[in-house]
């Protein structure tokens, strides 16, 4: 038993034929395009349907979008403030996007599709490009000031580079926060798991050890529900804290 | 006792401001140990892999127009990175510390 295979990448449902070639490569209907598919509607149908306007008191699942709302509401107005909820459907739509992928992949048995850097840098491509082509908008070439902090012009030449590549660094760090922090609690679930398979296979009083890992896994699988929401969290509030300084451009001194 | 309707509406708005506050601080969940470091290692790696990349690729790119300049921009860029990782440590560290103030006056 892998502890690894649960993040193979493979067609799903059996289908070994390729969609279609693209410049000579074949591409496949893989499990992580039908998790994040799914994803997106069930997420994008709940939101819809969840939400009656006059309803005096409101369902189970219309608190739930209404919490979601004001929870990501609040986080942008605070990071950012009054003009960074413009911005609200983007940020919105990431947090839920994250959030969603992260609970479906602690269902036993699917596929995280956040535990794979293909899809976490994309998302944090996407988040540091937004915050370049607003800030460039909103500051025009003013924005490159970001990247000159206070210092005598000789230190400048040693800084500049620093702070590039500072900034640079951003879909770097915030991809594998969320991508290591996924990867390495689904691993420790399956090893947990192959624990209570070997102790349970290996017979007499040894199989009722099986018991302890057991319990174990329960508590990570608990830990690793809050887990799941932080780092939905943790990558929805940095997206705003980028957003804030590419819209108010103050620089870190 | 507050009566006449100015007073009452400033009174309203210091209640929301306060309430806002309070939803803010609650929503901000607390660092973990574990989670700081985790957050440390990432900022100082990326930011090392990220220069001597960019140096690697400049380097690379002088190469195709005939220029020898490997490994000086990888060299150099290696060690703006360890620079840059440093800074974002220092940047992270400062927004924890943040964090944990804000905690600290909740109680």
């Amino acid at each position: 038993m892998n502890p690894m295979e649960q993040f193979t990448v493979k067609p799903a449902f059996g289908l070994d034929h390729p969609l279609f070639l693209l410049g000579g490569h074949p591409i496949y209907f893989t499990n992580q395009a039908f998790l994040m598919i799914l994803v997106v509607v069930l997420s994008a149908l709940f939101l819809t349907f969840a939400v009656k306007p006059g309803r005096l008191v409101p369902t189970r699942g219309q608190s739930m979008a209404e919490v979601s709302y004001e929870f990501v509401a609040n986080m942008i107005h605070s990071a950012t403030g009054e003009d960074g909820l413009k911005y609200f459907p983007f940020v919105f739509t990431l947090f839920i996007f994250v959030l969603a992928s992260n609970f479906f992949g602690m269902i036993p048995g699917s596929f995280t599709v956040t535990s794979q850097i293909a899809v976490t840098l994309a998302l944090a491509c996407l988040v540091v490009g937004l915050v370049i082509v607003v800030g460039f908008m909103k500051h025009g070439l003013g924005f490159l000031k970001l990247f000159v902090p206070h210092a005598p012009w000789y230190l400048l030449i040693l800084l500049i580079p620093i702070e590039v590549i500072s900034f640079l660094t951003r879909p770097i760090s915030l991809s594998v926060r969320l991508f290591a922090n996924m990867l390495a609690g689904h691993t420790m679930l399956a090893v947990f798991g192959g624990f209570v398979v070997s102790l349970g296979a290996a017979g007499g009083l040894i199989s009722g050890l099986a018991i302890a890992p057991m319990l174990l896994i329960v508590a990570i699988m608990l830990l690793e529900l809050l887990v799941a929401f932080l780092q939905a969290y943790v990558f929805a509030i940095l997206t705003c804290i980028y957003l804030n300084e590419a819209l108010h451009l103050h620089d870190h001194h | 006792m507050a009566q006449d309707p100015g007073e009452l509406r400033e009174l309203g708005k210091k209640l929301d401001e306060a309430q806002k506050r309070q939803v803010e601080r609650s929503t901000r969940p607390p660092p973990s140990q574990m989670g700081i470091a985790g957050r440390f290692a990432t900022e100082l790696v990326a930011a090392v892999v990220m220069g001597g990349g960019m140096g690697w690729g400049i380097d690379w790119l002088f190469g195709h127009f005939g220029f020898h300049t490997r490994p000086v921009f990888l060299v150099v860029f290696f060690f703006l990175g360890a620079g840059a990782g440093i800074l974002n440590v220092k940047r992270a560290a400062d927004e924890i510390n943040a964090q944990i103030a804000a905690g600290q006056n909740k109680e």
